[in-house]
This record gives structure tokens, C-alpha cells and sequence, in this order.
């Protein structure tokens, strides 16, 4: 791992002239959050850095929410996202578990995929739901990413961890002499482990990852019936965390297929020909979601398949808060 | 083989015949663009050109590359859509997913096969694979149900396996007209009739759920090994590529962990009979 540091102001000019040769990405601020905008020369000065995740989940660089799968039109400009958190990183590791497999690697997924450089972001705030760290994942960048940065005292710290890392370090002409001081680095250790223990108090009493299997499989009936009371299947929770990427194949003329987002959280998801649908009831489809993350996803794959991200505890109009959940079903 | 390259992307293939088989069954005789080859009890998706896609295995010997067949039970949507389609009209197929039957598992064995209803399609095609490893196999009891006389599918490949040695053949319908001189009752009462070697033997069984369900049942009974029940599961499905999650069986994706399983596999996971 190499790392460097550059001031801001030369981090900024720096970025500017790679808009010629990539689509950058990175969360600007809004009203309420902040979210990923492609950059103009104008958005650069309001990118934010160090915070946790944009709205929008990494995922949806990868899989769009409706494409056509049927026609080759992957555009090949490099892409850079910048400002991704860990645990979405951790979220795409887990995508790539079902997307990038040995037998049937897909196109458009791995042609993205490859065309993309990550620079994660070290999280050195926290947001009220986040709660990656119950769950095993760090809030700082690591070599999941191709680089991660941070900036404190007016300077980025980036620290490369890929070839293609390197070859961005490269585009952006930036000498990988300028090794950041060791003050810098100690103070920006001591913010991610502030961090840390943070989340780490807030979520107290909160079941670890080790946990949530057990409780969510011997959870009886009334508990999801009683949660779900409050559900209306908006799918609002699928469509916003990072690891959920169930989908549905449309047809149109010309043998075309297009690939639309799905959820278990709808109607019909299982609905099998003579209309049995083992998802019918509503309690079901909500505990199928949770069955799926903690029980079944676990069993089947190396990669965490819920990163503690929070976004769905956010978005639901329910409110219905699994961590509210897991904290009644660990008493 | 894969599908074309694009995963996604239908393999163009004609219409060349269409079998009535019963009043709800219709066998659709395929001629694919290219060469297409599947191992038995593997499935395919066969779209109908912008309306939509649904899983079928093939019913034909897998021994043959240039042409395939599907039997297909009128039921909903896209099947009601199939059944209206002639000679000369395009479908698309995409595939071969899934795994298969395990066939060097069978060598040396007794082989007791129950299907019901639409179940005998991939039946059949375990059928033909079956005769041309028949040596290798003790001998091949099937065991098949349907509702009615009526719905009995592909007559003369009844009498056709009949007349093959080792191969034994047992039917009952659940209601008899006057013309019918074999067994009356669900599928099962013919196990009651059959005779194997169940030390040396393994079962198949495919077919509607409930079938499924308590054919399984009695072949645990039976003494049958958990290990040695193959069950052909049936799911929603829409990629067959373990991505879309819509056939996602507990820790299974039976698109590709399956369709076929022991019961031993799945015994424990949710939902198996629907
Ligand atoms: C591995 C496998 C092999 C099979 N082999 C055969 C075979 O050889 N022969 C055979 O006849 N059948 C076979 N089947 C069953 C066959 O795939 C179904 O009969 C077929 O998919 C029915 O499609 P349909 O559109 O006609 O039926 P429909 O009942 O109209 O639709 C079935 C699907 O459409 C969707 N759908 C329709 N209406 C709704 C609704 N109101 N809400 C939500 N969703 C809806 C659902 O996704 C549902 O799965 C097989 C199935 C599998 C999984
Ligand atoms: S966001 Fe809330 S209301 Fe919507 S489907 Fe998810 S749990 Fe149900
Ligand atoms: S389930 Fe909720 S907390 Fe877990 S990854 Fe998905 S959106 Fe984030
Ligand atoms: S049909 Fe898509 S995952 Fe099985």
C-alpha cells in the first residue's frame, strides 16, 4: 500500500482535469443528506468527504434499476466513484459473490465493475441508524476499495491499494513522494477509532452478526406479524440497501429483455403457476427478507449479506426499525 | 453450452410441430438456431417474443442436438399464450440451467420413477437416456398418475416402453371411464404394487406438489434413504442464473443448486411443497 497527501486545493485543481478523461462521481451535499452527482468543475468544491453513506446505495452503479440486458451499450469512458463508505464497499464485495460467479458471470455487472475505480471514504462522522461495526465492518476504507481518503487538516490522504488504484494516482499526476506526516496520520487514527467507539456505544445491547441468525430463524410468528402490521410492501427498504438485488426479467419485442429491480417484499414474488404463493401473506414476505439476510444468505456466502448500513431503519414509512427488532427478540 | 454468449439474449428457434397430447397438454417440437444440447432433468427458458418467459425441461432425448421438444400444460399467462402457436412461429430459448440427474448414481441399480400430470415431460427425457444406458441399469419401474384417461400424455410411447425389456410400466387415474383397465386412485396406490429391491434401488419423483409431497412420503415408508429420492423442484423463476433470487428455496437457488435434489438435501429448508 502506498500512501500520499496532497492539500486540498491541489487535490481540487487535480480533479478538474480528469473530468476530461473520466465520469467522476461523488456524494454532494443537498437539503436533507448528501447523494453522488456526476461532477462539473463547479461541483467539485462541494463534494463532502468523511461522512457515512450518500442516499444512494453503490449497488446502484452496477445494476441500474431497469436496463435492457438484451443489448450491448455499456459505455466505456472510465468511471470513478469517489466518497463510497466501507460498508457499501463490503455490500459490493457481497453483489459480486452473485454477480460475478464462475458459471455465469454477467456482462454488464463485470464490464462496469471493471470499468470503475473506488475510492472508498473513511467515515469520521456517524449518522443516527449506522451500525456497520455490530456487524463486523469497520468504518474506514481498506483494500476492498482501490483507494481510500481521507481529509483532515486541509489535506487528502489517500492510500492505494490497487494497480488500478495506481493508474488513477497516475491519470491525476500525483507523485507518489508526497508521503503524509506522521502527526497527520496519528490524529487521522485517533478520529477513526473516536468513531468506532461511538458506534460501538450507540449500538450497545444491539446482537451481533453471530446472533441475528439464531434469533431471526426461532422468532415465532406474532413478533413478524406484528412488525409487518406496520408494512405496506413498498419495497422502499429493498430498493435502497446496498445488498438487496433480486430482479425481475421483462419482455418486449424483438426478443429484448429488460432487467427491472425486484423485492420479495411485493406480491407475487413466488407465485408459482395455479397461483400457490408460498409469500402470499404479508407477515411472510416481511420475514422472508429477514430469513433471507441473516439465515439463508449467511449459509450460502462468504460476504455479510446486511453491512449495518442503517438506510432501511431511514426509508421505511412504517418506521419499522430492525434494530428496534433484534433488540426485542434478543430479550 | 451457453446461451449465445449474452446470458440474457434468447438462442432464435422455429416451431416446427405442435403434438396434442391431452386437452390441456401440447408438445411444441423446437428447431434452434444454432446446435443446443442439455443433460436431463437441466431446464431452459422459452420466451414468447415480447410477452414473457417461463421455465420448461425439455422433454426429448438429451441425446439429440438439433431439435427439442417441450411439453407444456396450459395454466396461466405464457402457457395459454403457447398454446395458441403454429407451426412456423418463433419461440426463444435460453439455457441449459441448472443440474441434472445424477446418472452414475443409478448404475447397477433399480430405478422406480413416480410422475404425475406434467410431471412425465422431464420424465421422458430421463426416459430416453435410461434406455440407451439400460445396461448398465438392473431395470426401470414407472410409476405414473394423471386425472383422468384423458390427460394421459405421449399413448404411444407408453406401449413403445413397454415393449422395452427391463422397462415396466404402471398407470392409474384418479377418475376412470369404461374403457380403462388399469389401476384407479392417486399415484401412490401403485407403489403399493411395485416390487423392488430397495437396498439396491433409487426413486425419481416429479410432478404437481402434492404429488410430490406424498409420493416422497410413501417412499420414506417404503425404506427408501432420503439420499436416494430425487426430486425434480419446481419454483417462480425468471433468470435460471442464480441472480434474480425469484426461486430461492432457503439456502437454495434452484435454478442452479437444482432443479433436481435428493430429500435429504432439502428436507429442511422452507416451503418445499409450496
Ligand atoms: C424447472 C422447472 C421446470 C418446469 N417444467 C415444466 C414442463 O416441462 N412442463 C410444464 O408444463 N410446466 C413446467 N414447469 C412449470 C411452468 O414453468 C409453469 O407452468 C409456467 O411458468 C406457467 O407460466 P404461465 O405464465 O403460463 O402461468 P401464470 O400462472 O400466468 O404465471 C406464472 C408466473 O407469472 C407470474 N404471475 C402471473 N400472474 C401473477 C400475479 N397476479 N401476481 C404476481 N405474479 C404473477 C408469476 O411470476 C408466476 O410465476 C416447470 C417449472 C420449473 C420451475
Ligand atoms: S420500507 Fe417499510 S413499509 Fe416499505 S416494504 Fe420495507 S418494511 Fe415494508
Ligand atoms: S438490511 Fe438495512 S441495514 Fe442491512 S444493508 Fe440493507 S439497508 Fe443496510
Ligand atoms: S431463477 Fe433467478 S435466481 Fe433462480
Amino acid at each position: 500500500m502506498n500512501r500520499v497527501a496532497i492539500p486540498k486545493r491541489e487535490w481540487d485543481e487535480r480533479l478538474i482535469h480528469l473530468l476530461s478523461s473520466f465520469d467522476v462521481f461523488a456524494p454532494v451535499e443537498n437539503e436533507f443528506s448528501s447523494d453522488y452527482l456526476k461532477l462539473d468543475e463547479e461541483a467539485i468544491s462541494h463534494i463532502v468527504y468523511n461522512k457515512p453513506k450518500p442516499v444512494t446505495p453503490l449497488k446502484n452503479f452496477f445494476l441500474p434499476v431497469k436496463e435492457n440486458v438484451t443489448i450491448e451499450g455499456i459505455p466505456t469512458k472510465p468511471v470513478a466513484i469517489i466518497g463510497t463508505p466501507n460498508c457499501d464497499v463490503m455490500a459490493l464485495l457481497f453483489l459480486d459473490q452473485i454477480y460475478l460467479d464462475n458459471e455465469y458471470p454477467d456482462p454488464a455487472y463485470g464490464k462496469r465493475r471493471e470499468n470503475s475505480t473506488l475510492l472508498s471514504t473513511d467515515c469520521l462522522s456517524i449518522q443516527e441508524h449506522c451500525h456497520c461495526t455490530s456487524y463486523g465492518i469497520e468504518p474506514k476504507g481498506n483494500e476492498s476499495s482501490d483507494i481510500s481518503l481521507a481529509l483532515i487538516e486541509d489535506q487528502v490522504i489517500l492510500s492505494v491499494f490497487s494497480k488500478k488504484g495506481e493508474k488513477f494516482i497516475e491519470a491525476m499526476g500525483i507523485y507518489v513522494t508526497l508521503t503524509p506526516e506522521k502527526s497527520l496520520l496519528d490524529r487521522l487514527h485517533e478520529l477513526q477509532e473516536n468513531v468506532k467507539e461511538q458506534l460501538l456505544e450507540r449500538n450497545k445491547g444491539l446482537p451481533d452478526y453471530k446472533q441475528t441468525g439464531k434469533l431471526v430463524s426461532t422468532a415465532a410468528d406474532p413478533i413478524w406479524e406484528k412488525y409487518a402490521s406496520d408494512c405496506v410492501s413498498c419495497g422502499a427498504c429493498s430498493a435502497i440497501c446496498p445488498t438487496c438485488s433480486c430482479f425481475l426479467l421483462i419482455d418486449k419485442p424483438g426478443f429484448e429483455k429488460i432487467r427491472q429491480l425486484d423485492t420479495c417484499q411485493y406480491p407475487g414474488f413466488e407465485r408459482v403457476a395455479g397461483g400457490e404463493d408460498a409469500l402470499h401473506a404479508l407477515s411472510e414476505r416481511f420475514r422472508n427478507r429477514y430469513m433471507c439476510k441473516y439465515v439463508w444468505k449467511p449459509q450460502k456466502y462468504e460476504q455479510k449479506a446486511c453491512t449495518g448500513c442503517g438506510r432501511c431503519i431511514e426509508t421505511c414509512i412504517g418506521q419499522i426499525n430492525k434494530n428496534e427488532l433484534f433488540i426485542e427478540l434478543s430479550n | 453450452m451457453k446461451t449465445n454468449g449474452n446470458l440474457y439474449k434468447p438462442l432464435k428457434s422455429e416451431l416446427i410441430k405442435v403434438i396434442d397430447e391431452s386437452p390441456l397438454i401440447k408438445t411444441f417440437v423446437l428447431v434452434p438456431e444454432q446446435d443446443f444440447s442439455f443433460a436431463t432433468g437441466q431446464f431452459i427458458e422459452v420466451t414468447i417474443d415480447g410477452m414473457g418467459e417461463a421455465p420448461f425441461t425439455p422433454s426429448s432425448s438429451p441425446l439429440k442436438s438439433d431439435q427439442l421438444e417441450v411439453t407444456v400444460m396450459k395454466t396461466g399467462y405464457v402457457t395459454d399464450h403457447m398454446h395458441t402457436m403454429k407451426p412456423g412461429d418463433k419461440m426463444g430459448i435460453r439455457g441449459p440451467f441448472g443440474r441434472g440427474y445424477p446418472l452414475e448414481n443409478f448404475h447397477d441399480k433399480e430405478v422406480l420413477i413416480l410422475g404425475g400430470g406434467c410431471g412425465f415431460a422431464p420424465i421422458r427425457s430421463l426416459l430416453y437416456n435410461l434406455i440407451a444406458i439400460a445396461d448398465k441399469l438392473r431395470k426401470v419401474t414407472l410409476c405414473y398418475g394423471s386425472k383422468t384417461p384423458e390427460d394421459c400424455v405421449y399413448k404411444p410411447y407408453i406401449q413403445e416402453l413397454r415393449d422395452t425389456p427391463k422397462f415396466e410400466v404402471l398407470r392409474s387415474v384418479d377418475q376412470p371411464d369404461e374403457n380403462w383397465t388399469e389401476r384407479v386412485g392417486v399415484v401412490t396406490v401403485l407403489l403399493d404394487e411395485v416390487t423392488m429391491d430397495i437396498s439396491n434401488s433409487i426413486a425419481v419423483v416429479c410432478g404437481p406438489p402434492v404429488m410430490m409431497k406424498f409420493g416422497t412420503l410413501r417412499l420414506l415408508e417404503m425404506g427408501y434413504p432420503e439420499n436416494d429420492i430425487y426430486l425434480s423442484m419446481e419454483k417462480n423463476m425468471s433468470c435460471g442464473l442464480g441472480k434474480c433470487g425469484h426461486c430461492m428455496m432457503g439456502k437454495y437457488l434452484v435454478c442452479k443448486d437444482g432443479p433436481v435434489f435428493t430429500y435429504d438435501e432439502v428436507k429442511d429448508q422452507p416451503h418445499i411443497w409450496n
